[in-house]
């Protein structure tokens, strides 16, 4: 017997958008159930339903064999339906335990007063019987995104959800709050709670999930359990097609170094260190990845690189012998160097604007796309198609605006400039978040091929799985701070990096001397 | 390719379409300017150059039409809601408009041929006359309606008549004649074309009253009653419309009664284009500058002191110089908040304000110290030389050659934005500031150039200003002119092709609005009113450009990636909002 079934949900959007097209969803009673999609599948429009954020085009839900109406989300709540958001729903200024009792608590002196003894005593108890551990008295934002995390399912359970939705929750998490969190939902199980998984890492759902159910534009290809599918089966079905998730990535022995980093120190407004005496080298024909868990100055260490924040103090950063420190973005563009930015909405691209006039910004004023200070059109036009045939970028026209695009594409049309500028370093950032798998393969292989053909490449990326398939050496940064660099070799694992990730550990400097 | 041929041939019939509107417009502003007469068109003097002008509106219709598409009717539908908008504050305006027949001087007479019996104390008698002002509010108490006593005998025939005093008072009366006992005798509210024709000149029109031959029954005292006569709900309704028919129709077709009022349109309407071009080139930016106003005082006053002071310079000399200085004025007023802004983060709306009061104080200054003749009755500077005032190109008008430099203004400004390096900076840093800066534009030069680039052209709308309509340096040669651009550039979406028709329709709007005041005495607040909602409705519009971009830019690419999954994967053709075809 199913406890959740979702029949025949269709979701159109007021924009005409055909979000759910006939999806069902059965999840039983005790189960991990992992829902897994590309980007856009429509996995998010499915769960809102089922927690009453979308009302359904057409289409029914089922709970313990009663169809149920939920048209909003304490509906959800009242039916024990709970839900944890990517972005946490956290009042920052409150405590833990006021954050999870908000709304139900108990007060005294005639509702005069918030009983917060009883809050935290309620916490605790909470916390204890499912093996989340927070600290009830401490303010949200003084503690760690992990720690949010179980707040927010502590949360569900306080208002007594026996289904638990979490909405990609290890997004922002490190490989060791990842593992506490499964064990935490594996815990939850076991005290008879439901719980749907929502995430579009393979790995995770081959290590946590009971069943997997598998969307592909707007319809479940299928339900599968788990034991009985694999990695590459389950990315078939969410492509649509075979996926090659090994990068083709011949041995290659390293050039000169194209990039050197000394002494380069960044200090903010307010006085804090956010980037302290990185020292490093990047060669001709490797890719050095940056591991880190995100806010550790991988993105100071980025923009002081690329011109877009200034350096504080007297290092030096030179591009094949070239200075580009304390120079705007132009003067590092001249020096070859191009840069896929981590946000790629913010930077990245103007999603207003036409995808030719995107991918001109950084030749624009040079032949032939002016001459005679006047533009050429023709240039910029057969720029653009040349670029959006050679990189695959689905679009009708260039003459759409970069915004009409899904999020592969746009990053498409970003790899294309960069890469089309004939660079000699690539400072890539992030270069595959939010982007699907066939995307994502696409991007890894490029990188992979420049960097056979000589491009010298930083890599620095979130996930610790990319870094550790791409990178030929890794360095990890803890706290603005370079604390050890490796060369990628087979018995460096995610453990041992994770270490120095946290901070737990340094490589001595005269061992980080030998790989700079 | 399928979907080539698709998009060619919406575009011919775009194309097809908008060239009918635009012969349409042209053809109709024509022949309602010369009543459909080609013979009065032909007497008219220069009228190929209004032929010229009017051919230029079209274009500026087909510009409009083909730029903006569907958002064209959009625009329209705007002006539409705001003009009904109107039409609702100009009837409230006249909703007493029938109160007129309630008030105003009349007279009352009373005549037989009996002899007037002797009773003392009577208020009239036979062959006299009494006068009054009904509901005058400027006496202390209005007066609402009269009784006039008098004596009369048996078998006397009489005849009361009660009429407006002048011909243009358009009370409307009713007279009654009441016993001793207060019962009524004989009434009358109308009188007939036989009796006015009668009576004349007393009687003049049907609304007054009157009551004729009537042989009084006995002796004794009688009275006549004489008041306005009631206003019935249908009368007040039927009023109110007719006088806002009228006043809107002065309003709507006012602009193209006639060669001159015409060229009151065209004239206001070269100004506003040029300011509103002025402020499109910062909003495209997305500088909130508003400095037009100041860069306008400024232009005008270099314009102005270089023709006054080289009059005998010859004219093809001396008016390009004029206008280049005008247009440098212009440049380095836009150029300082630029900087300020650039390099110290100045708030530019802000500094821009503050930089339009320092021009215009200037401005009078120097016109009031330096400009003004000593014997000059109000501050104004001499009349310029001839050699610099902008030919007309209508005789008779202050349709100039104006109109030509307008042209020249227009393609370089869609020139500079779609053609240029700095065109693509300046709208790169306006779609997204961030993605300009990491693309390596130099921001800071940019936002400077923008603004001093905008100032040149607002610095010619000073200089149309003085050596085009005034001739001279007035006093508040602007009042706010700048602002009514940024109507305009609001009502053109920042596009200097459309900018030419926002400008004449928002030029006709206010022109029109001059003509209800005078024509039909309804304010001209009444287009402020229009111009209030115009500006409403279009930052309504706005508003939803810019949340759909918050949108895009928070979520991600949720929204969108949901529709190329919809679609099998291809990407959707998105309504091209603003970069794919401005």
């Amino acid at each position: 017997m199913a406890l959740v079934e979702a029949r025949d949900i269709v979701k159109i959007y007021p924009n005409g958008v055909l979000a759910n097209d006939g999806v069902n969803l059965s999840v039983e009673q005790g189960e991990i159930h992992a829902l897994v999609g590309e980007n856009g599948a429509g996995k998010s429009t499915l769960v809102k339903v089922l927690y009453g954020l979308e009302t359904p085009t057409s289409g029914t839900i089922q709970l313990r064999d009663k169809t149920v109406h939920i048209s909003n989300p304490q509906a959800a709540i009242d039916l024990g339906i709970g839900m944890v958001h990517q972005n946490f729903m956290l009042v920052d200024s409150f405590s833990i335990a006021q954050n999870i009792v908000l709304g139900q608590e108990t007060t005294t002196l005639g509702g005069l007063a918030l009983d917060r003894q009883k809050a935290i005593s309620d916490t605790e108890a909470l916390s204890e019987q499912y093996g989340l551990f927070v600290e009830p008295a401490a303010r949200v934002d003084t503690v760690p995104v992990g720690m949010r995390q179980r707040v927010e399912i502590l949360k569900a359970l306080y208002r007594g959800a026996e289904i638990l939705i979490l909405d990609e929750p290890t997004a922002v998490l490190t490989p060791r709050e990842t593992k506490d969190l499964f064990n935490a939902v594996r815990n939850l199980v076991a005290e008879g709670k439901t719980v749907i998984f929502i995430t579009h890492k393979l790995r995770e759902v081959m290590e946590i999930s009971d069943r997997v159910t598998v969307m592909r534009d707007a319809r479940n290809v299928g339900t599968v359990v788990t034991a009985e599918t694999s990695e590459a089966e389950l990315a078939r079905m969410m492509v649509g097609r075979e996926v090659f998730m090994v990068v083709d990535k011949p041995p290659v022995e390293h050039g000169q170094p194209v990039l050197e980093v000394r002494h380069v120190t960044y200090i903010n407004e307010t006085g804090r260190t956010l980037l302290h005496n990185a020292s490093f080298n990047v060669y001709e024909s490797e890719i050095l990845g940056v591991a880190g868990v995100e806010g550790n100055g991988q993105t100071e260490l980025v923009e002081v690189l690329t011109g877009l924040r200034a350096a504080t103090g007297g290092g030096i950063a030179s591009v094949d012998g070239r200075s580009v420190l304390g120079y705007g973005p132009r003067k590092v563009r001249e020096a070859h160097v191009a840069h896929i930015p981590e946000d790629r909405l913010t930077n990245g691209v103007s999603v207003m604007t036409t995808i030719n006039d995107n991918l001109i910004v950084d030749r624009y004023y040079r032949t032939p796309f002016t001459r005679l200070g006047m533009l050429d059109l023709n240039a910029i036009t057969e720029n653009g198609n040349t670029l959006v045939k050679q990189f695959d970028i689905l679009t009708p026209s260039g003459e759409l605006p970069v915004g009409s695009l899904s999020g592969g594409n746009m990053q498409k049309v970003v790899l294309a400039r960069e890469l089309s500028s004939s660079p000699r370093l690539l400072i890539a950032a992030q270069p595959t978040r939010g982007v699907d798998i066939g995307a994502i393969e696409y991007i890894h292989q490029q990188l992979v091929d420049k960097r056979t053909d000589g491009l010298a490449i930083l890599l620095i990326s979130a996930d610790l799985q990319e870094v550790m398939k791409l990178s030929d050496r890794i360095m990890v940064m803890y706290n603005g701070e370079i604390v050890g660099v490796f060369p990628n070799t087979p018995d460096l694992t995610e453990e041992k990096l994770g270490l120095y990730m946290l901070g737990a550990e340094r490589q001595p400097a005269a061992e980080m001397e030998q790989y700079l | 390719m399928k979907l080539n041929s698709r998009l060619l041939s919406s575009r011919i019939v775009l194309l097809i379409v908008s060239l009918a509107l635009g012969l349409v417009v042209m053809f109709a502003v024509t022949s309602r300017m010369f009543d459909g007469s080609l013979d009065t068109m032909k007497d008219t003097p220069d009228y190929t150059s209004v032929l010229l002008v009017n051919g230029l509106i079209a274009g500026s219709v087909v510009l409009f039409v083909l730029e903006l598409r569907m958002d064209a009717v959009r625009v329209v539908l705007t002006v539409i809601v705001a003009l009904l908008f109107g039409y609702l504050v100009t009837a409230i305006f006249n909703l007493d408009s029938a109160q007129r027949f309630t008030r105003g001087e009349f007279k009352v007479s009373l005549a037989s041929d009996a002899a007037v019996p002797d009773v003392e104390d009577m208020d009239i008698q036979y062959g006299r006359a009494r006068a009054g002002d009904f509901n005058n509010d400027d006496q202390p108490e209005p007066l609402e309606e009269d009784r006039y006593r008098f004596a009369g005998s048996e078998g006397d025939e009489i005849t009361i008549l009660a009429f407006a005093a002048r011909a243009n008072v358009e009370v409307d009366l009713q007279v009654a004649l009441l016993d001793a006992d207060g019962n009524e005798l004989a009434k009358s509210t109308e009188v007939t074309q036989e009796q006015i024709d009668a009576y004349k000149p007393d009687l003049k029109s049907t609304k007054d009253a009157a009551i004729t031959n009537y042989t009084l029954p006995a002796d004794g005292l009688y009275t006549i009653h004489v008041k306005p006569e009631d206003l019935s709900q249908s009368q007040i309704i039927k009023e109110m419309l007719s006088k806002t028919r009228v006043a809107y129709e002065a309003f709507l077709l006012g602009p193209v009664d006639r060669v001159l009022r015409w060229s009151f349109w065209i004239q206001d309407a070269l100004t506003l284009i040029l300011l509103g071009l002025s402020i499109a080139i910062v909003f495209r930016a997305e500088q909130f500058s508003l400095g037009a106003e100041g860069q306008l005082y400024f232009g005008a006053l270099v314009s102005g002191v270089i023709v006054l002071s080289f009059g005998d310079v010859p004219k093809t000399l001396l008016v390009p110089i004029a206008l280049l200085s005008a247009g440098t004025a212009g440049f380095l007023w836009g150029l300082l908040p630029g900087a300020l802004k650039a390099y110290l983060g100045a708030n530019e709306l802000v500094s821009t304000l503050m930089l339009n009061t320092i021009a215009t104080r200037f401005y009078e200054m120097v016109l009031t110290f330096q400009l003004q003749p000593p014997d000059a009755g109000y501050t104004a500077s001499d009349w310029f030389p001839s050699s610099g005032q902008l030919t007309p190109i209508v005789e008779g008008t202050q349709v100039t050659i104006a109109v030509y430099v307008v042209i020249a203004v227009v393609i370089l400004t869609w020139l500079l934005i779609r053609r240029t390096p700095i065109g693509y900076e300046i709208r790169m840093i306006g779609a997204n500031i961030k993605f300009a800066d990491y693309g390596g534009i130099n921001t800071k030069r940019t936002i400077m150039l923008a603004m001093a680039i905008s100032g040149i052209v607002a610095g010619l709308a000073g200089a149309h200003l003085g050596m085009g309509i005034h001739r001279k340096l007035i006093l508040n040669i602007s009042i706010g002119l700048a602002f009514e651009g940024v109507v305009v550039a609001l009502l053109a979406r920042n596009n200097p092709l459309v900018v030419p028709f926002a400008g004449l329709l928002y030029a006709y709007l206010r022109t029109g609005a001059r003509f209800m005041e005078s024509d039909a005495n309804v304010s001209f607040e009444v287009v402020r009113i229009i111009q209030s909602i115009i500006i409403l409705l279009i930052t309504a519009q706005a508003l939803v450009t810019i949340f759909r971009r918050r949108r895009i830019r928070r979520r991600g690419t949720l929204d969108l990636d949901l529709e190329a999954g919809a679609n099998g994967g291809l990407p959707p053709s998105l309504p091209a909002e603003e970069g794919a075809h401005v």
